[in-house]
C-alpha cells in the first residue's frame, strides 16, 4: 500500500515535471512563431471566436443570478447600491478569469488533448519527428500561445457580459438605476482587480494548454488512451487551475495589502 | 493431402526455432548499406529484440516477415531513429545510430523516408502541405519550389497532382492516401526507405499498384529499401532478400527461393497459413 502511493507520488511528480518542461520548450519556441502563423491563426478561431457564445451565456446567466442571490439579502439590510461594486469585484477578480478557463478547459483544452491523441495514434506525431519536425514546435506551441492571447481577451469579454447581466437583474428586479450600478462598481474596483484578472487567465491558458498537450502528446493505445487521454486532461486542468487560482489570489492579495501599508 | 496437413519432416526444438542465423558472406558486386550486430531492446521485463544482426545491401529491398508481437515494429522503430539502442550497433550507409549528435540525426532523417501503415497524413493540411511539409518546415524551400517538387513527387506515385493538391486527406480513397504517403516519404530524394506494412488494408488492384511502385521506385531513385510485411504475396513480388523475424532473432533468411524452400516450422506455417503448427500450439493446449 505504501510503496503503491509512494510509485503514484513518484509517477505524479514526474508527470508534473514533463508537463512543466514541455511548457518551457514551449514558450521557448515561441522566437519562431512567424513559422506557425497558420497554425496560430487557426487554433486563435478555434480558442478564442468558438468560446465567445457559450462563454457569454454562462458568465451572463452568473451574472443575472448573483445579482438575483446578492440583490434580495442587501435589500434587506438597505445596501442595495452596493450591488454594482459586488459583482464587478466577484467577476473581475475571480469570475471572470475562473469561468473563461472552465469553458476554455473544457472545450478547447479537451479536444486538443483528443486531436494531439488521435494523431499519436495514426502515427502523425511519429512522422513528424522522422521528419525532424519537433512536435513540441509544430502542435503544441501554437496552441499554448493561441490560448495565452485568446483568454485574456475571453476573461474581458466575461467580465462585461456577466456585469450587464448583474445590472440588468438589478435593474428589472429591484429597480437599481444602470448609472447608480456602474458607479457602486467603479468606485470599489481598481485596475489592479482587472489587472489581476487578466494575469490569471494568461497563467490559467499557460496551464490549460500544456496539461492538454502533454496529455495528448502522450497517448497510449488506440481510441481507448485517446478516451482517457481526454478526460484526464480535464481532470487534472480543473484542479491545477483552482489549485493556481488560490496560490495567485493568495499572492495577489499579499502584494495589494504591502502596497497599500 | 493439401499442403497445409503434410507433416512436418523434422522435429524442431524450441532452441532450434529462435537460432538466429548468421548472415552470409557480402558478394563481391555487392555493398552492405543498412548493418545491424546484435541489438537488443528490453521493456521492462520484455526482451523485445534479442540479438538482431542483418545485412541489407544498397539498392536492395528486404522485407522483414514475421508474426504478431516478434519485434517487427520495435525492430523498425530504431532505424526510425524513435527508438534508443539498449545493446548493439545499427549502422545506415557509414552513420552509426548509437553515436549521432542531434544535427547529424536531422541529416540520417532527410537521407530517410518512412511509408506508414495508415499514411500518417496530417488531417488539417492539404495534399500540397502534407507532402511538401518537410521542404516547408526542414529545408524551408521557397513556395514556388515546394508546389514544383511536390507535384513532381505526386507524378512519381502517378497521382493527378494539380486535381489533387488542394484536397485534405479525408477527401482522398485509401490508395491514394497511401499514394501521397509515398510522395511524402520520397520529396527529399531519400537513401533509405522504410515501409511498414504498406499493403495492409486496401483492396487488391490497390496492393498490385502499390507494389509495382515500390518496385518502380527502386528501379527509377536507386534507393534502398526495407519493408515489414504480413502479405506474403507482396513479399515474394517485391523483394531482394527476405529476413524472418521471430521472437526477437532473424531465425531464417535468404532470397526469395531460398525462403520458399525454407523448413523452419514457423516460417513454413506463416507461408501456408496452416492452422497446425508452432504458431498454434498453444490455441491448442
Amino acid at each position: 500500500m505504501l510503496a503503491a502511493t509512494g510509485r503514484l507520488i513518484i509517477q505524479a511528480c514526474e508527470e508534473a515535471g514533463r508537463t512543466l518542461r514541455l511548457l518551457v520548450a514551449a514558450l521557448l519556441y515561441i522566437r519562431v512563431i512567424h513559422r506557425s502563423h497558420k497554425q496560430l491563426v487557426r487554433q486563435l478561431d478555434h480558442a478564442g471566436f468558438g468560446s465567445i457564445v457559450v462563454l457569454s451565456l454562462v458568465a451572463g446567466l452568473t451574472g443575472m443570478i448573483l445579482a438575483m442571490q446578492m440583490g434580495t439579502e442587501l435589500e434587506r439590510y438597505g445596501a442595495l447600491d452596493s450591488l454594482g461594486a459586488i459583482i464587478g469585484a466577484t467577476f473581475c477578480r475571480e469570475m471572470g478569469p475562473i469561468w473563461a478557463a472552465i469553458i476554455v478547459l473544457a472545450r478547447v483544452g479537451s479536444s486538443m488533448a483528443a486531436e494531439l491523441g488521435t494523431m499519436v495514434v495514426n502515427e502523425e506525431v511519429e512522422a513528424l519527428k522522422i521528419m525532424s519536425i519537433d512536435p513540441v514546435r509544430y502542435l503544441a506551441m501554437p496552441r499554448i500561445v493561441a490560448l495565452i492571447i485568446a483568454m485574456p481577451l475571453l476573461t474581458t469579454m466575461a467580465d462585461v457580459v456577466g456585469i450587464a447581466g448583474g445590472a440588468f437583474v438589478s435593474h428589472s428586479l429591484y429597480g437599481l438605476p444602470y448609472d447608480k450600478f456602474i458607479l457602486s462598481a467603479q468606485s470599489l474596483l481598481t485596475s489592479t482587480d482587472f489587472f489581476s484578472g487578466l494575469f490569471k487567465s494568461m497563467v490559467f491558458a499557460a496551464i490549460i494548454g500544456a496539461v492538454a498537450c502533454d496529455r495528448g502528446l502522450h497517448t497510449k493505445g488506440g481510441a481507448e488512451g485517446v478516451g482517457k487521454a481526454t478526460t484526464v486532461s480535464v481532470m487534472l486542468n480543473v484542479l491545477f487551475v483552482l489549485v493556481g487560482d488560490y496560490m495567485l489570489t493568495a499572492i495577489i492579495q499579499f502584494l495589494t495589502r504591502a502596497e497599500i501599508i | 493431402m493439401t499442403d497445409s496437413q503434410q507433416p512436418l519432416a523434422k522435429e524442431w526444438t524450441k532452441e532450434e526455432m529462435e537460432q538466429a542465423v548468421d548472415m552470409p558472406p557480402v558478394p563481391e558486386d555487392k555493398e552492405i548499406f543498412v548493418r545491424i550486430r546484435n541489438l537488443h531492446k528490453r521493456f521492462g521485463p520484455r526482451h523485445i529484440l534479442r540479438g538482431i544482426d542483418l545485412d541489407v545491401y544498397k539498392g536492395e529491398t528486404l522485407v522483414v516477415l514475421g508474426v504478431s508481437g516478434s519485434g517487427k515494429s520495435t525492430f523498425f522503430k530504431h532505424l526510425m531513429g524513435t527508438h534508443t539502442i539498449d545493446e548493439g550497433t545499427v549502422e545506415v550507409g557509414g552513420r552509426h545510430l548509437d553515436h549521432l549528435s542531434t544535427d547529424e540525426w536531422g541529416a540520417y532523417r532527410q537521407d530517410l523516408g518512412v511509408i506508414f501503415q495508415m499514411a500518417a497524413l496530417l488531417g488539417s493540411l492539404t495534399v500540397l502541405e502534407n507532402v511538401g511539409l518537410p521542404l516547408i518546415e526542414v529545408e524551408r524551400a521557397p513556395t514556388e519550389e515546394i508546389r514544383e517538387r511536390v507535384i513532381e513527387a505526386l507524378h512519381r506515385v502517378f497521382l493527378p497532382a494539380e486535381e489533387i493538391l488542394s484536397l485534405r486527406p479525408d477527401e482522398l480513397s485509401g490508395g491514394m492516401r497511401k499514394r501521397v504517403g509515398i510522395a511524402r516519404a520520397i520529396i527529399q530524394n531519400p537513401r533509405l526507405i522504410l515501409y511498414d506494412e504498406p499493403t495492409t488494408g486496401l483492396d487488391p488492384v490497390t496492393v498490385s499498384g502499390v507494389n509495382e511502385l515500390t518496385l518502380e521506385l527502386q528501379k527509377t531513385l536507386g534507393v534502398t529499401s526495407l519493408v515489414i510485411t504480413h502479405d506474403m504475396e507482396a513479399a515474394f513480388t517485391i523483394a531482394d532478400h527476405i529476413a524472418f523475424l521471430y521472437n526477437g532473432r532473424i531465425v531464417a533468411y535468404g532470397t526469395v527461393d531460398e525462403i520458399r524452400a525454407n523448413e523452419h516450422p514457423v516460417l513454413r506455417q506463416l507461408l501456408t497459413g496452416s492452422t497446425t503448427g508452432p504458431l498454434t500450439e498453444d490455441y491448442v493446449k
